[in-house]
C-alpha cells in the first residue's frame, strides 16, 4: 500500500492544502524567497525557484526534513518531477539572442536551464536527495504520470520514499505557447509505502487506489471503477472538460484548472494536494484525480482515498 | 532478471537503421559535418554530428526529434514482430531536450508548432496508437533511466511488453550555451583523449522492444537480456560530474544483476569527450573494477555519433547488443593518447577489434548528476 504522508502548496493565494480546496482563484504571486530565503535562487529560472520552494514546504510537513536536516536516509528518496512548460522559455529566449547578437550575447548562467532536469535535480542538490531522480515532461497527464512513477519507484525497491513536484510557471513565451495565463504555481507530495509511514509514525494523509492510463477518459474511468469498491463522492476533472458531460453524473466535480488557469504538468500533483483539502474539509469519501481529455494523447486516473476510510487491517 | 530484448531501432548521423549504424561505427566513419541546421556566422564552432534529412529550403525545420524516435520506433517495433499497432503497449521515452528545438523555431521564426508537441505521446498516438506513453527528460542518462523504469514495469506485472526509447535533435540554445564558453571548439569528440577538448552534440535515436521473462517466446529475434540497471542522483553540482556517486551506480547495476567486475567483457562508456567526463568516469570504473579494469574491452560510440544526449546511452546498449551479435567491436576515433587515468584498460582504439562478449556494462551520465549504469548479456 502506497501512502501521502506529505503536503505542500504553492499557489497564488494558496499554502496549504486547505486553502488549495477553498480557494476560489488566484491572488497575488508565489514568491518563493519567501521560503527559501534570496540566497542562490538569482540564476534559476521560475519554475525551478517555485520546484524549490513547494519541494522545502513538503520535506517539513512530511518530517522529513527538519532544522534544514533530512531526518531520514537521503540516498533512499527519489525525486520526481513534472512540468511541461519549466525550460521553454530559456530555450526560446537563448535562440533569440542568438539570432540577435551571436553565441557571445549569451550568459554561460543559462546553461544548467536549457537541459529540462534542472528542476528536478536542483530539488536534489538543495537537499541531499540520491535516490532516482524523474523529470517528467509528458504533455496533459504529466502530474498523474509522476505520481505513478514514484509509485513504481517505491514498488520496485528502488526508493522508500518519493518527493512528487508539480510546477508550472507563468511568463509571456509559454502564455502564447498556451494561449493562456498559466497558473506560475504548483504543489507537492511525499509518498510512502505504508510500512515505511508506521517505521517512523507518519501521519497519513491520503492512500493511493488504483490508477491507469489510456486512450480516452470514459474507459479509464470504468476501469478504475472495476477494481474500487466504493464509487467517488469526489470528482477533480481534466482541463478542458465539458460542464455539460453527463460523466460521472451527481459526483462533486473539481475543475482546478478553471480556478488557477493553466495547470499543464502541475495538475495531477496540484489535484493530489486539493484532494488532502478536501479530506481534511470533511469528505472523507474516495476521489477520482482525472487529466487528458479526449482531444489529448491519452488520459490518466488515480483515486485517492481518505485514510479514515481505509479498512483497518486484521 | 533476465528481461529479453526482442527488437532493436537505432538512427544517428552515420546511419538510418540500426545495421547501418554498427557498420559505420566497425568501419570508422564518424558523422561529424559542417553544421546545417543553425546559422553558421552565430557561433564559433561549425561542425556537428547531425541527420542529414532536411530537404526543404529553410535551413531547419520542425519535428524532427519527433521523427527520428517514430522511426527508431517503428524499426524496434517492426523487428520484434509487433508491427504497427502499439496500443496497450507502454512506451517510455527518454530525451534530453524532447521538442524543445520546435519550440525555439516557433518563438523565433513564427514556425507552427503547439504545446502538445513538446512530449512524444502526440505523435506515438497518431503513428502507433499508443495511449500509455512517458516522455522523460532526464538529460544524458535519459534513455537508460527510461529502460530501468521500463524493466520494473515488466518486473511488477504491470505489462507484458514495453518500448523503451531515447531521442534528442540538437536545441540551438543547448548548443549555444556551450559555443558561449568554448573560445577554441573541439575538432571532434575524443574520447578519454589527453587532448580532448570537449564535446560535440549529435542527432539520434534508439530504441529496444522488452519482453516479460516469464512469458512465452512471442517471435522476434532475441538479441540478448537486460541484466540490471542502476539508477543515483549525485546530488551535487548541475553540470559537473561525480567521482564517488558514478562509482556507486555502476556498484549498484552489478548488484541489480548479480554480476561482478570480472564477469564484464565490454563496457560501453558514456565517453562524452568533456575534459571532467572522461576523468570521473575512468578513475570510477577503476575504482569499482580494482584489478579487473584491464578485463573487459573497452569503447564508446561518440566519437562517431557525437553526444546524442537523452538518446546516447540506449544508442551505446543497441551497439553492445550488435556486438555480442557479430563478435566486432567498433573503435574509438582519435584515441591517439589515452589519459594516464586509463592505463591498463583495453580500449579498442582506431580500428574495430574481435572479441566474443557475453556481458556488457553501458553509462550513461548526466546534467543534474543523474546516473544510470545497465548490464546487458548475450542470448
Amino acid at each position: 500500500m502506497i501512502t501521502v504522508t506529505g503536503v505542500g502548496v504553492a499557489l497564488p493565494g494558496a499554502e496549504s492544502a486547505e486553502a488549495l480546496f477553498a480557494a476560489a482563484g488566484p491572488d497575488g504571486v508565489v514568491d518563493p524567497s519567501a521560503v527559501l530565503g534570496r540566497k542562490g535562487l538569482r540564476y534559476k529560472d521560475r519554475a525551478t525557484q517555485i520546484g524549490l520552494s513547494v519541494a522545502q514546504r513538503v520535506l517539513v510537513d512530511a518530517g522529513l526534513l527538519a532544522d534544514g536536516e533530512l531526518t531520514v536516509d537521503g540516498t533512499r528518496v527519489a525525486v520526481v518531477v513534472s512540468s511541461n512548460l519549466g525550460n521553454v522559455e530559456t530555450a526560446c529566449r537563448v535562440t533569440k539572442t542568438i539570432a540577435e547578437e551571436t553565441s557571445r550575447g549569451l550568459s554561460p548562467m543559462d546553461t544548467p536551464n536549457a537541459s529540462s532536469n534542472i528542476i528536478s535535480s536542483e530539488v536534489a542538490i538543495r537537499f541531499g536527495l540520491h535516490g532516482p531522480n524523474l523529470m517528467m515532461c509528458n504533455g496533459a497527464t504529466s502530474g498523474l504520470d509522476a505520481v505513478r512513477w514514484a509509485a513504481t519507484l517505491l514498488r520496485s525497491g528502488r526508493a522508500d520514499r518519493a518527493v512528487v513536484v508539480g510546477i508550472e510557471p507563468d511568463n509571456e513565451i509559454v502564455r502564447s505557447l498556451v494561449g493562456e495565463r498559466v497558473a506560475d504555481g504548483g504543489a507537492a507530495i511525499v509518498l510512502e509505502s505504508a510500512e515505511a509511514a508506521a517505521e517512523r509514525g507518519a501521519t497519513v494523509y491520503a492512500v493511493l487506489g488504483a490508477q491507469t492510463r489510456g486512450p480516452d477518459l470514459a474507459g479509464c474511468l470504468e476501469k478504475v471503477a472495476a477494481t474500487e469498491t466504493d464509487g467517488p463522492t469526489g470528482w477533480f476533472v481534466p482541463a478542458g472538460l465539458q460542464a455539460d458531460s453527463a460523466t460521472l453524473a451527481g459526483v462533486a466535480r473539481h475543475d482546478l484548472s478553471a480556478t488557477w488557469g493553466h495547470l499543464s504538468g502541475a495538475l495531477g500533483v496540484v489535484q493530489c494536494a486539493a484532494a488532502i483539502g478536501r479530506f481534511r474539509d470533511g469528505d472523507g469519501g474516495p476521489v477520482y484525480l482525472t487529466s487528458g481529455s479526449d482531444g489529448d494523447d491519452g488520459s490518466a486516473v488515480l483515486v485517492l482515498r481518505s485514510p479514515a476510510t481505509e479498512p483497518v487491517p486484521a | 532478471m533476465r528481461i529479453p530484448i526482442t527488437g532493436v531501432g537505432a538512427v544517428a548521423s552515420i546511419g538510418r537503421d540500426s545495421t547501418e549504424v554498427f557498420t559505420s561505427l566497425c568501419a570508422g566513419r564518424s558523422g561529424l559535418g559542417a553544421m546545417r541546421g543553425f546559422d553558421p556566422s552565430r557561433f564559433t564552432a561549425g561542425r556537428l554530428y547531425e541527420i542529414d534529412d532536411r530537404t526543404g529550403p529553410a535551413p531547419d525545420r520542425t519535428l524532427r526529434a519527433t521523427g527520428f524516435l517514430l522511426d527508431a520506433v517503428g524499426q524496434a517495433a517492426a523487428g520484434a514482430g509487433l508491427g504497427e499497432d502499439l496500443s496497450g503497449i507502454p512506451v517510455l521515452v527518454g530525451t534530453g531536450l524532447r521538442e524543445l528545438r520546435s519550440a525555439e523555431l516557433w518563438w523565433r521564426d513564427s514556425a507552427a508548432f503547439g504545446a502538445d508537441r513538446l512530449h512524444f505521446g502526440t505523435a506515438l498516438r497518431e503513428r502507433f496508437g499508443a495511449a500509455d506513453t512517458h516522455t522523460i527528460s532526464n538529460a544524458c542518462s535519459a534513455s537508460l533511466y527510461a529502460l530501468a523504469l521500463g524493466a520494473d514495469l515488466l518486473n511488477l506485472g504491470e505489462a507484458d511488453t514495453v518500448i523503451v526509447a531515447g531521442v534528442d535533435s540538437i536545441t540551438e540554445s543547448m548548443f549555444g550555451l556551450a559555443d558561449r564558453v568554448q573560445p577554441t571548439p573541439p575538432t571532434a569528440v575524443r574520447t578519454l583523449d589527453a587532448n580532448r577538448q570537449g564535446t560535440i552534440l549529435g542527432d539520434g535515436a534508439a530504441a529496444v522492444v522488452l519482453r516479460r521473462e516469464d512469458l512465452d517466446w512471442p517471435g522476434g529475434r532475441l538479441w540478448g537480456r537486460l541484466r540490471g540497471v542502476g539508477l543515483t542522483c549525485d546530488a551535487k553540482h548541475p553540470t559537473a560530474p561525480d567521482r564517488d556517486w558514478v562509482a556507486a551506480t555502476i556498484r549498484q547495476a552489478h548488484a541489480h544483476a548479480g554480476v561482478s567486475p570480472r564477469d564484464i567483457d565490454l563496457v560501453m562508456l558514456h565517453g562524452t569527450g568533456t575534459p571532467l567526463n572522461d576523468l570521473v568516469e575512468a578513475q570510477a570504473y577503476a575504482e569499482v573494477f580494482g584489478e579487473a579494469a584491464s578485463g573487459p574491452v573497452m569503447t564508446g560510440i561518440k566519437s562517431m555519433t557525437g553526444h546524442t544526449s537523452g538518446s546516447s546511452s540506449l544508442l551505446s546498449l543497441v551497439v553492445a547488443l550488435q556486438v555480442m551479435a557479430t563478435g566486432k567491436v567498433p573503435p574509438i576515433l582519435g584515441l591517439t593518447d589515452p589519459i594516464p587515468e586509463a592505463d591498463g584498460f583495453r580500449l579498442v582504439r582506431d580500428a574495430e577489434a574481435k572479441h566474443e562478449v557475453s556481458l556488457a556494462e553501458v553509462h550513461g551520465f548526466g546534467f543534474g548528476g543523474i546516473n544510470a549504469v545497465a548490464i546487458v548479456e548475450a542470448p
